[in-house]
């Protein structure tokens, strides 16, 4: 008996799912838990394996391609079996009005320009489900808006002509009295862009990119952000690391200024409930387990692979997992459940150079650290002027989870253990 | 020259042809000593004879093959068919034989001939005689269909259509015979087929007409034009080839468009253009095309019931305010 399978819900900001690639051909059988197909979220490509043996009888939703959740991206059955008369057509054919239980080519196969444009309605784009659903505009409406830069939602319901339909004329007006943003709906909080100059290069934003773009701009939206910095004397954790180093290089270990960082966040964190807790809904959640997230930087993309319980990881352990979760997320390679879950990240940008920056929070979580770049300075102790190395922190804090004095202690600790590096030790 | 009628440019055109070109000849009932049903070849059998002016009994389907293989032998001539409505009889040869002979003959063949055929309704002659079947004629490759709506053109577009090596269907409508228009002062007066003419501009609406039509359109327009609405009337004046680039760019300038025609609009020339809008400026369009046209029944006798099918000035005034006003205007 053949099924549909359909697009998986990989996380829990996934609205769709774009095929990485299929790794079973129409034909071919599989076992369960072999992966069949690499599916991308909004934050990762993740394996999608089979649920139990089959073989792929017809692929809907091609390489390349989106599908929204839930939506069929596959037929599935028995060897040998036909696809049912009344089964969905592949996404790539024309129209859905291909012979029934024919073998189609592989969809990789077809120019990805055509797949896109003959893809089938449970194929959304991102704006799909804040399209307002049937908004009615004439088709000059709809250029002129575009064109002007207006967002027609912004008209939904003012529309003059028959049935509401937005006209010429209600675009006209609406352009001469200035180009209002969207309303509340925070997806679409996009302003118009500027136009394209000539020559410039316009590319579609990855699922992730559209995913960061979205968060950070809600996160700066709802998020009140206030920031607390601090300049930590890094010569004594510098040294250890060194020390350590020295006494790891036959393992081929390295402990990283980052991995003392991160230990010193999770020791403070455990010391300071107070800035470790979230505002959701008019609550302060305080967090049992303190999950520190990388912020790492991709060649086109940012990921924040998370760190488990950190707390009760030694600066060893936590060198290993990181060195691991980094080069996995640079692959693309990290599993869902690596991502998520964070109550507290650390944004290091060290090593370019830089003086000071404040970074902006990952909600839920309430508290992020921005490091920068550790420079030896001229520093007065004890009456003497001294070459230490600096190292120059923010912390940006949810004023609605923790106070200013919250986010300062906690920063104080993080100096402190810093500071007299044996505590990362204890 | 002074304003001329449009039954006396179809008559000059005919008169400059026949005195130009010894291969053109007429062929038609009482065209001759009768001087035709509505005097168009006035005069003509006196100054060029019975040979080139030429009598013929009521037998459509016998003229119009003599003229077809009269125009494969090489000569030129032009057939009055009375009214349009008659031209039925001859269908076959029309479309069988006239339109498709080049292409049958692979191309070593033409046949430049002319039929032309009064047609319209509002003089009370019933259904049978008041019809404007342009339509039918213009959906068939190898004829072109030609509909004046001036003097002018109807003097220049009968001189073209007579040097025109393929066969041409001139449509002309009893209601414009004794419209008045100044004809060119310079020049030879040609009017290329298959171009239409923008006979107003304007800016809020794009109406499209064809023959006498266009001149309920002009008026129209001037009536609108009193309440501040700009509308651009468009001639077709072919209607095959069809002019849709002439059409588009109204359209590309007003954002609405409606189609009025003296035809019924079920497969009529509104919706030919109404499919081809929609190709080319669909982004363009305010509202859908707009169709006006004849009632769908056959044309009653009865005065007030004749008015009631047509597509008069009120009907079409009132579908462009209803169009326009579904654009906010």
């Amino acid at each position: 008996m053949s099924e549909e399978l359909t697009m998986p819900r990989l996380s829990d900001t996934m609205e769709q799912g774009t095929i990485g690639r299929w790794l079973k051909r129409e034909g071919e059988s599989f076992h369960e838990g072999d992966v069949i197909a690499e599916i991308e979220t909004d934050k990762a490509t993740m394996d999608f394996q089979a649920y139990e043996d089959g073989t792929m009888l017809r692929i809907l939703v091609g390489d390349g391609e989106s599908a929204a959740l839930g939506a069929p991206i596959a037929i599935i059955g028995a060897e040998g079996e036909e696809v049912p008369a009344d089964a969905p057509a592949a996404a790539s054919a024309n129209g859905g009005g291909r012979d029934n239980g024919a073998a189609e080519p592989a969809p990789a196969a077809e120019p990805e320009a055509e797949a896109k444009e003959e893809a089938p309605v449970a194929t959304v784009t991102e704006e799909a489900p804040s399209d307002g659903g049937g908004l009615r505009a004439s088709p000059i409406a709809r250029r002129m808006a575009d064109a002007g830069g207006l967002d027609l939602r912004t008209l939904a319901g003012k529309g003059t002509g028959p049935d509401g339909r937005i006209v010429k004329a209600d675009v006209e007006k609406a352009l001469a009295g200035g180009v209002t943003p969207a309303p509340a709906a925070p997806a679409a909080a996009q302003a118009a862009p500027p136009p394209p100059g000539e020559g410039d290069d316009v590319r579609e934003l990855t699922p992730m990119l559209k995913a960061v773009a979205r968060r950070m701009a809600e996160s700066k939206a709802t998020v009140p952000h206030f920031y607390v910095s601090s300049e930590i004397d890094m010569t004594r954790a510098l040294e250890l690391r060194a020390e350590l180093n020295e006494a790891l290089a036959d393992s081929g270990e390295k402990v990283s200024v980052n991995d003392l960082i991160v230990r010193a966040c999770a020791q403070a964190l455990v010391q300071h409930p107070q800035a470790h807790r979230s505002y959701v809904d008019g609550h302060h959640v305080y967090h049992s387990h303190v999950h520190v997230g990388i912020a790492v930087a991709l060649d086109d993309g940012l990921i924040v692979p998370v760190l488990r319980d950190a707390d009760t990881k030694g600066v060893r352990r936590l060198a290993a997992e990181t060195r691991d979760l980094v080069k996995r997320a640079r692959d693309g390679k990290l599993r869902q459940s690596e991502i998520e879950g964070a109550t507290f990240t650390v944004s290091n940008m060290g090593m370019f150079d830089v003086a000071a920056f404040s970074a902006i929070i990952n909600p839920p979580e309430s508290t992020i650290l921005a490091v920068s770049s550790t420079v030896e300075r001229a520093v007065v102790r004890d009456g003497a002027v001294v070459p230490r190395k600096i190292m120059s922190v923010t912390l940006s804090c949810d004023h609605r989870a923790c106070s200013g004095a919250d986010g300062a202690r906690l920063l104080q600790t993080v100096k402190r253990h810093l500071e007299a590096p044996t505590l990362l030790l204890a | 020259m002074a304003d001329v009628t449009y039954r006396e440019a179809l008559r000059l055109a005919l008169d400059e042809e026949l005195g130009r070109d010894q291969d053109v000849f007429l062929m038609g009932e009482e065209i001759g000593r009768f001087e035709g049903s509505y005097k168009v070849t006035a005069g003509l059998w006196q100054k060029y004879g019975a040979t080139r002016v030429r009598e013929t009994p009521i037998s459509e389907e016998g003229f119009v093959g003599a003229g077809i293989g009269a125009a494969m032998m090489g000569l030129r001539p032009v057939i009055e068919i009375m009214t349009i409505n008659f031209i039925l009889v001859a269908m076959d040869q029309v479309i069988n034989h006239a339109a498709k002979i080049r292409y049958m003959f692979g191309g070593k063949v033409g046949v430049p001939l002319v039929i032309r055929a009064p047609g319209g309704a509002g003089a009370q002659l019933t259904a049978q005689h008041s019809q404007s079947l342009e339509a039918w004629f213009a959906g068939c490759p190898g004829l072109k269909v030609v509909s004046p709506a001036t003097p002018a053109d109807a003097y220049g577009m009968l001189k073209t259509a007579i040097r025109d090596d393929d066969p041409v269907l001139f449509c002309e409508n009893l209601v414009l015979y004794n419209l008045t228009g100044a004809l060119p002062e310079n020049g030879d007066g040609l009017v290329p087929l298959g171009r239409a003419a923008i006979a107003r501009e304007g800016t809020d609406l794009t109406l499209v007409a064809h023959s006498y039509t266009v001149q309920r359109a002009l008026r129209v327009a001037d009536r609108l034009s009193q309440d501040g609405i700009s509308v651009e009337v468009v001639d077709l004046r072919s209607l095959r080839p069809l002019d849709v680039d002439t059409v588009a760019e109204s359209v590309r300038k007003t954002n609405r468009v409606l189609v009025a025609e003296e035809g019924w609009s079920t497969y009529g020339v509104g919706a030919e253009l109404a499919a081809r809008l929609q190709r080319v400026c669909f982004d363009d369009l305010d509202a859908p095309v707009e169709r006006v046209g004849q009632a769908e029944v056959p044309m009653p006798y009865a005065k007030p019931l004749e008015l009631a099918a047509l597509p008069l000035e009120s009907k079409i005034e009132a579908a462009a305010r209803s169009l326009l006003a579904e654009c906010g205007l």
